[in-house]
C-alpha cells in the first residue's frame, strides 16, 4: 500500500471547478452521446461547484437564474404526468415552454419526447443546488409520472413507455418520493420486493435480478431501502437483516484495493466512482470506519487530471461524473491530517447532496413545508 | 453522380426527402451544456423530428434512424422509433438482429444496443433465435469477458426462456462457464453466472439431487482454490454455496486450514479428494482462508471468539494490513456482540 499520506499534496479545487464550468458552457460533438442524459451531466457539474463552495462566488446571480430557467424548460407535461426530459434534443422549435402553468395545457410533448425518471431526479437535485423556490413544480403531476413508470414486477422504467428498468431507476423513484415527502407515487412493497430480488450471493446487489453484484447498484439498493418509510410489513432493520448486513459490509470492504480506490466488482481494478458508491454504502450500513481514508485520498490524488477534473483511474481523462463522485466520496471520508484544500462540506449519503442543499430541498420541495 | 458521393448528401439535399418538412430543435433560453452538433447530425435529427410529426413508418425511416444511431448510439428516441417501424412494416426481425451484430460488438457499452436486442428476442419468441443469440453473446464476451451489459443480457435471455421446453437451451451453460474459468479463474462474472445457472434459476434437468449438486459445486470451487488460493471469486462462490444449502461454515474447516497456514504442509500420504492441497508455490497463508477460518470461530461463538480475534489481528497487522481498518472493525463488532 502506498504509505505516503496526502498531507503534503493538494486537491486541485480550482481545476475541478474549471472543468465543471467548462462543461456547463458547452460540449464538443464527440460528447453527443450525453445529449439524451444531459441533465445528469448538469447535475454532476453543479454538484461539483456546490461541493467546492464556489457557486455564489464564481457564478453571477444572473447566470444562476438562467440555469434554473433552462432546467424548468425541461419540465414537460402529458398523459403520463409531469417530469423532466434530458434536454430539448427531441423538442421541436415551435415547442411552447412559456405557457403558465404548463400542466393546464394538453400534452406538450410527443411519445418520443416524454419525461425521463433519472432526469427528473437530477433536475430536482440541480434546482435544490441552485436554491430554487420550487414554485413551478407540478407535484401531483410528478407523482403521477412516477406511478406511470412502475411496472408489475415493482421496478421502474426510465420512461413511462419503456426503457431501462433497474436499480438506478428504482433509486431515482425513491429519491423523488422522499424529496416530495409523499409515497403515493409508488407501490412501495412491490418496489422493495424488486430490490431484494437483485441481492446477490456475494453480498452486493446486481443491476437487475440475477445480475452480478455491482457497487453502483448496491448503493442504489441500500439508499432506497433506507429512504423508504416503514410499512406494516417492513422496516430498514428487516429489509437488511443482521447477517445480510455483515455479508454486504464484507463484500464492500473487500472492494477497497491496494491502490486505495474501490472496485465495483470482485477482481476488477479500482475506479474513482466506486469510492463513492461503495464508501457511501458502507456509511449507510454504519460501517464507514472500515474505510481506509488515507489510502482513499491517495488514490483520488492520483486520479486528478493535470488540467482539472478527476478521472476514473490514474492516467485516464477526467469527466464530470467521476469528478463529482470523487469529491462526494472525499466529503464523506475526509483524509486525516490533510491540508485545507481537502476540506469539503458534509454530505447526505442518501440523497447524494451537501447537507445544506439537502436542507434546502427538505424545506422547499414537499407540498407542505415541514418545520424541521 | 456516383453512389459514393450520394452517401454524404445531407437529407436536406436529397430529392427523395423533399416531401418532409425538417423540424429544427427548440432553442429556448441559453442552454446548459449545449452540444456542438455536426452539420450531418443536425440535419438528420431535423428530419427525424419531421418524421415524428408525420408519423411515417417506412423503409426510408429505417435508414434515417440507423444513420442517427450510428452517429449517436445513445439516442433512445431513434431506437424507439426504429423498433416501432420494424414492427409496423412486418420486417424480418431476425435479419435486423443479425444486421446489428457488428454494431453491438463495437458499442457493447451502450445500453440501447442490448435493449434493442431484448425487444427483438421477445418479439421473435423463438428458441432457435435464442440459441443463436447465446452463441453471439459468447463471441462478444471474447472481446471483453467482463462486460456487464452483455452478461446481464445473457442472464435475461436465459431467464426469459426458462421452462421445460427450453431446457436444452441451458444445457451448455455450466461447461461454457468452466471453459471461461479455464482461461481466467478470476473472472468473477463467470463465477456469478455459474451461481445463477446452478442455484438461482430453478433446478436444471439432471440436477434434481441437490445434495449431489452441493458436493459437485463444493468440489469445483475447492479445486479452483487449490489452483489459486488468493482468488476471492472462488471463495465467494464457496460461501454462496454454504449459505444457499444452509451448511455451517465449520464443515469446511479441514479444507480451509490447509490454506490458512504459512507454507505448504507435507503432501498427505493418502490423497484426500474432499480436501485438495494448494498448488506448489502458492502464496500462503491465503487472506481469504484466514478470514474464512475466523468466520468459522465466530459462528461457533463462546470461547472461540478470542481465536477469531487473534486471526483478525494477524490480518490487520501482518497478512492484510491494507484492510487494517476493516479487520479492526470486525474485532470491535464481534466483541460488542459477544458482550451484549
Amino acid at each position: 500500500m502506498p504509505e505516503v499520506p496526502p498531507v503534503s499534496r493538494t486537491l486541485n479545487r480550482r481545476g475541478h471547478a474549471k472543468l465543471a464550468q467548462l462543461c456547463l458552457s458547452g460540449l464538443p460533438f464527440s460528447q453527443v452521446e450525453v445529449d439524451p442524459s444531459r441533465l445528469a451531466v448538469v447535475f454532476y457539474c453543479l454538484g461539483t461547484l456546490d461541493l467546492l463552495g464556489v457557486l455564489d462566488s464564481q457564478v453571477p446571480e444572473a447566470g444562476r437564474i438562467h440555469w434554473r430557467e433552462w432546467i424548468w424548460e425541461q419540465q414537460t407535461h402529458g398523459k403520463y404526468g409531469t417530469g423532466f426530459r434530458p434536454s430539448p434534443y427531441m423538442a421541436p422549435e415551435d415547442y411552447k415552454s412559456t405557457h403558465w402553468p404548463p400542466w393546464q395545457l394538453s400534452d406538450d410533448h410527443t411519445e418520443y419526447d416524454v419525461p425521463h425518471l433519472i432526469m427528473t431526479y437530477t433536475a430536482l437535485m440541480s434546482l435544490a443546488i441552485l436554491r430554487d423556490d420550487f414554485v413551478r413544480l407540478d407535484r401531483a403531476g410528478i407523482l403521477r409520472f412516477v406511478r406511470s413508470c412502475q411496472r408489475d414486477d415493482g421496478s421502474f422504467s426510465a420512461l413511462p413507455i419503456g426503457g431501462e428498468a433497474d436499480l438506478r431507476t428504482t433509486y431515482c423513484a425513491f429519491v423523488i418520493c422522499s424529496l416530495l415527502d409523499d409515497w403515493s407515487g409508488m407501490d412501495l412493497d412491490r418496489a422493495i420486493a424488486f430490490i431484494q430480488r437483485c441481492s446477490s450471493y456475494e453480498g452486493g446487489y446486481g443491476q437487475t435480478p440475477d445480475g452480478e453484484a455491482l457497487g453502483g447498484t448496491t448503493y442504489c439498493a441500500l439508499a432506497s431501502l433506507k429512504l423508504a418509510p416503514p410499512t406494516p410489513t417492513s422496516s430498514w432493520g428487516s429489509r437488511v437483516a443482521p447477517a445480510e448486513r455483515l455479508r454486504t459490509v464484507r463484500w464492500l470492504s473487500a472492494n477497497q484495493s491496494s491502490s486505495g480506490g474501490f472496485s465495483g466488482r470482485t477482481n476488477k481494478i479500482a475506479d474513482a466512482c466506486y469510492c463513492f458508491w461503495c464508501g457511501a454504502s458502507l456509511s449507510m450500513l454504519d460501517a464507514g470506519e472500515a474505510v481506509d481514508t488515507t489510502a482513499l485520498a491517495s488514490f483520488m490524488h492520483q486520479c486528478q487530471f493535470k488540467f482539472g477534473g478527476i478521472a476514473k483511474a490514474p492516467g485516464e481523462r477526467a469527466d464530470p461524473y467521476h469528478t463529482y463522485l470523487s469529491l462526494a466520496a472525499l466529503a464523506l471520508f475526509p483524509p486525516p491530517d490533510a491540508d485545507e484544500s481537502w476540506q469539503l462540506p458534509p454530505l447526505d449519503p442518501l440523497w447524494n447532496a451537501t447537507l445544506d442543499t439537502a436542507r434546502w430541498a427538505r424545506e422547499h420541495v414537499p407540498a407542505q413545508k415541514r418545520t424541521s | 453522380m456516383s453512389a459514393e458521393f450520394e452517401d454524404v448528401l445531407l437529407y436536406a439535399e436529397r430529392p427523395e426527402w423533399r416531401d418532409i418538412v425538417p423540424v429544427p430543435q427548440y432553442q429556448g433560453v441559453d442552454a446548459l451544456a449545449p452540444i456542438n452538433y455536426s452539420p450531418e447530425y443536425q440535419d438528420a435529427t431535423d428530419y427525424f423530428r419531421g418524421i415524428i410529426r408525420t408519423g411515417e413508418t417506412s423503409e426510408r425511416v429505417l435508414a434515417l434512424t440507423w444513420d442517427i444511431i450510428k452517429m449517436n448510439p445513445a439516442h433512445y428516441s431513434a431506437w424507439q422509433y426504429r423498433y416501432k417501424t420494424l414492427v409496423t412494416l412486418g420486417e424480418d426481425l431476425a435479419a435486423e438482429l443479425h444486421m446489428m451484430d457488428d454494431f453491438a460488438v463495437a458499442n457493447m457499452k451502450s445500453y440501447q444496443v442490448w435493449h434493442h436486442r431484448r425487444l427483438l428476442l421477445t418479439a421473435l419468441r423463438s428458441l432457435d433465435a435464442a440459441r443463436a443469440e447465446l452463441a453471439f453473446i459468447a463471441r462478444v464476451l471474447q472481446a471483453d469477458a467482463k462486460n456487464y451489459h452483455t452478461w446481464s443480457y445473457r442472464q435475461w435471455l436465459l431467464a426469459h426462456f426458462n421452462d421445460d421446453e427450453a431446457g436444452w437451451l441451458w444445457a451448455g451453460e455450466r461447461s461454457w462457464v468452466e471453459d471461461l474459468l479455464e482461461k481466467d479463474v478470476r473472472n468473477n462474472s463467470a463465477w456469478h453466472h455459474r451461481f445463477f445457472v446452478v442455484w438461482a434459476s430453478g433446478v436444471r434437468k439432471g440436477d434434481e439431487d441437490r445434495e449431489a449438486v452441493c458436493r459437485r459445486e463444493l468440489a469445483f470451487a475447492k479445486e479452483k482454490i487449490a489452483l489459486a488460493p488468493n482468488n476471492p471469486s472462488a471463495w465467494n462462490y464457496l460461501r454462496g454455496v454454504m449459505e444457499q444449502t444452509k451448511t455451517r461454515l465449520a464443515e469446511l474447516a479441514t479444507f480451509v486450514q490447509l490454506y490458512a497456514v504459512s507454507g505448504a504442509s507435507a503432501p498427505p500420504e493418502v490423497m484426500d479428494l474432499d480436501n485438495p492441497v494448494p498448488t506448489e508455490g502458492a502464496q500462503l497463508p491465503s487472506v481469504n482462508a484466514l478470514e474464512f477460518l475466523a468466520d468459522i470461530y465466530e459462528e461457533e461463538g463462546g470461547d472461540k471468539i478470542p481465536k477469531a480475534v487473534e486471526i483478525w489481528k494477524s490480518l490487520a497487522n501482518e497478512h492484510d494490513p491494507m484492510r487494517k481498518k476493516y479487520w479492526e472493525y470486525r474485532i470491535r463488532e464481534a466483541l460488542q456482540t459477544a458482550s451484549a
